[in-house]
């Protein structure tokens, strides 16, 4: 990894080397980029990571396939059970096995459920970047109750360890539907209020419209999906382009914005909630209220092959490449996150921009750092 | 922009943003008052775990070692030696590393007799990590404090005032028993 030496460079002594975290408050967790300032201008910017890095690949090389799914749970740890879908998904694959329809809708419902809780955390720590406080607080409010629901199905609020293979861990909470159906009703009411504080504020409009610009191009060839690649015109997402779980079943749009600021970012994740809610109402029509929630899966499943798979996740593209050795334990996985990718886009955003758009500009990114640094 | 818009502007702003936080401020506080009002947690709640004795206080555990095999931190160790009068085996030592477990429940799906459980006493802090390396006595000891407790196979269970175990009935029971119940709420619909 290449580092800026604290040294300015010969010949540009106005030059001044700071450090942004990584105990810095904005910086969303343990991020540190190594800035070089010309006054308000930033010159240069390297990220530094791996300030979290706990091991995830090797240590589930020596963890059982049933093992490996509670340790991708601590990967994204905002969005919970989105993480360990993919692991579910290619096991299956490699399986054969047969899922039933209910445990798809319920899987996917709590997967959006979490799409809402974590683009909320995005929401409320984001407005707290450009200094704005009560979004905070309202947004954590309203993510308490997707976390009540939560928590009453699958035993835990953030970790649930809640998908298996072949389904879902037990049945859905008897009151499951209703809780999830008044949720929705409360978020409908709430996102106006939303909309008021964020997207209609001038101050957030000052601060982020052309601001931290990232063209088609440069998107496509660093490698960034989600909604950073959304609010640079590219319509691509895995829900669309390879359907998993019940997503063939329901209607959705993918929001797309061509401007690629920091403002189109807000404004696509702003959508993403309304299009969560819709897929949300959609599934809860759908699902059966009783009925099977887990397919035939041996306790003692042996893999070889391999397989990769990816899911949306509220970042981007989460993938997997499983690689079985005919034993009960995966010979190799590895993780491609989506906020890791993102992360590739600093120095092409930073450089140029004022400092205090950094801030912004990093926090229309949304990294989470237990999936960065794995 | 002239001035005189921006102002307008600005003021219209404001006005919105006190507007929306004036609807909330009426509204009931989301916030716990833990300390002073204990939270209702859901059944399948888990907060920390612990083994369950039979009624007569005989182990419920019959130290087969699924629980051992399923952790995927592994923070359960288990020791055995034969039972020399009759079958099975008897436990010598049964440690769960509270501080490294990470509260996945894998033990307690794996469990075949539902001995191991997940119950809702959250209140586990300490200034000595030392003290949280449960061991037996420390885990019948969780078991014995908690009034009802949940495990796959049974379902939640509590104990009732006189001591007695009872199978919680059907409006406490989480999901994870509509199997079970399938029969009897069919009955219902017809």
């Amino acid at each position: 990894m290449s580092t800026i030496s604290v040294d300015p460079v010969p010949g540009r002594s106005d030059e001044m080397v700071v450090n942004m975290g990584p105990q810095h408050p904005a910086t969303h967790g343990v991020l540190r980029v190594v800035i070089g300032l010309e006054g308000e201008r930033i010159t240069r910017a390297v990220p530094h990571i791996g300030y979290l890095h706990r091991n995830h690949e090797k240590i589930e090389e020596a963890r059982t396939y049933f093992q490996v799914v509670p340790y991708t749970d601590r990967m994204d740890y905002v969005s919970g059970t989105q993480n360990e879908l993919p692991v579910v998904l290619a096991v299956e694959d490699l399986l054969g096995v047969e899922v039933p329809q209910r445990a798809k809708q319920i899987r996917t419902i709590f997967f959006e459920l979490f799409r809402i809780a974590s683009h909320l955390v995005w929401m409320g720590t984001a407005m707290l970047d450009l200094g704005a406080i009560t979004p905070f607080l309202y947004t954590f409010w309203d993510r308490e109750i997707i976390l009540g629901i939560v928590e009453r199905t699958a035993g835990a609020r953030m970790l649930p360890n809640y998908y298996t293979f072949g389904g879902v861990r037990r049945d859905v909470h008897p009151e499951f539907f209703k809780d999830v159906a008044d949720f929705l009703d409360h978020m409908q009411r709430r996102m106006p209020d939303y909309e008021h504080l964020v997207l209609e504020n001038p101050i957030v409009h000052a601060r982020t419209k052309g601001v931290g610009v990232l063209s088609k191009e440069r998107a496509i060839a660093r490698g960034v999906t989600g909604p950073v690649l959304r609010a640079s015109g590219v319509a691509y997402d895995v829900r669309k382009a390879f359907p998993y779980d019940a997503y063939p079943d329901v209607e959705f749009e993918v929001p797309t914005s061509s401007d690629g600021d920091t403002y189109a970012r807000f404004w696509v994740r702003f959508q993403e909630i309304y299009q969560a809610c819709k897929i949300i109402r959609q599934l809860l029509e759908q699902t059966p209220k009783t009925g099977p929630y887990k397919g035939k899966v041996s306790p003692r499943l042996k893999i070889s092959g391999e397989r990769y798979r990816a899911v949306e996740n509220s970042r981007g593209e989460l993938g997997v490449y499983v690689v079985g050795d005919g034993s009960d334990r995966p010979y190799r996985i590895k993780h491609r996150g989506a906020a890791f990718t993102n992360l590739q886009v600093i120095p092409d955003l930073f450089i140029g921009a004022k400092f205090s758009d950094a801030i912004a500009i990093l926090s229309s990114l949304d990294p989470v750092f237990g999936e960065i640094d794995r | 922009m002239s001035l005189l818009s921006e102002v307008w502007q600005a003021v219209k702003a404001l006005g919105t943003g006190m507007a929306t936080v004036h609807k909330r401020v009426y509204e009931d506080a989301p916030t716990e008052f833990y300390p002073y009002v204990q939270p209702d947690l859901p059944a399948v709640s888990v907060q920390s775990l612990a083994l369950v004795e039979n009624e007569d206080g005989s182990e419920r555990c019959i130290v087969c070692l699924q629980c051992e095999r399923a952790c995927p931190a592994q923070v359960i160790t288990i020791e055995r030696h034969r039972n020399p009068e009759g079958k099975g085996f008897l436990i010598d030592r049964f440690d769960i590393d509270l501080v490294n477990c990470m509260y996945c429940a894998a033990c307690v799906e794996a469990c075949p007799v539902s001995s191991i459980v997940t119950i809702q006493d959250f209140e586990m802090s300490t200034y000595d990590l030392h003290t949280l390396k449960a061991d037996i006595d420390f885990l019948h000891e969780q078991s014995r404090r908690s009034r009802r407790w949940y495990s796959p196979k049974f379902g939640v269970e509590i104990r009732t005032d006189d001591g007695k175990i009872v199978k919680a009935p059907p409006e406490m029971q989480p999901g994870g028993l509509a199997e079970l119940l399938k029969p009897a709420e069919e009955e219902v619909d017809q």
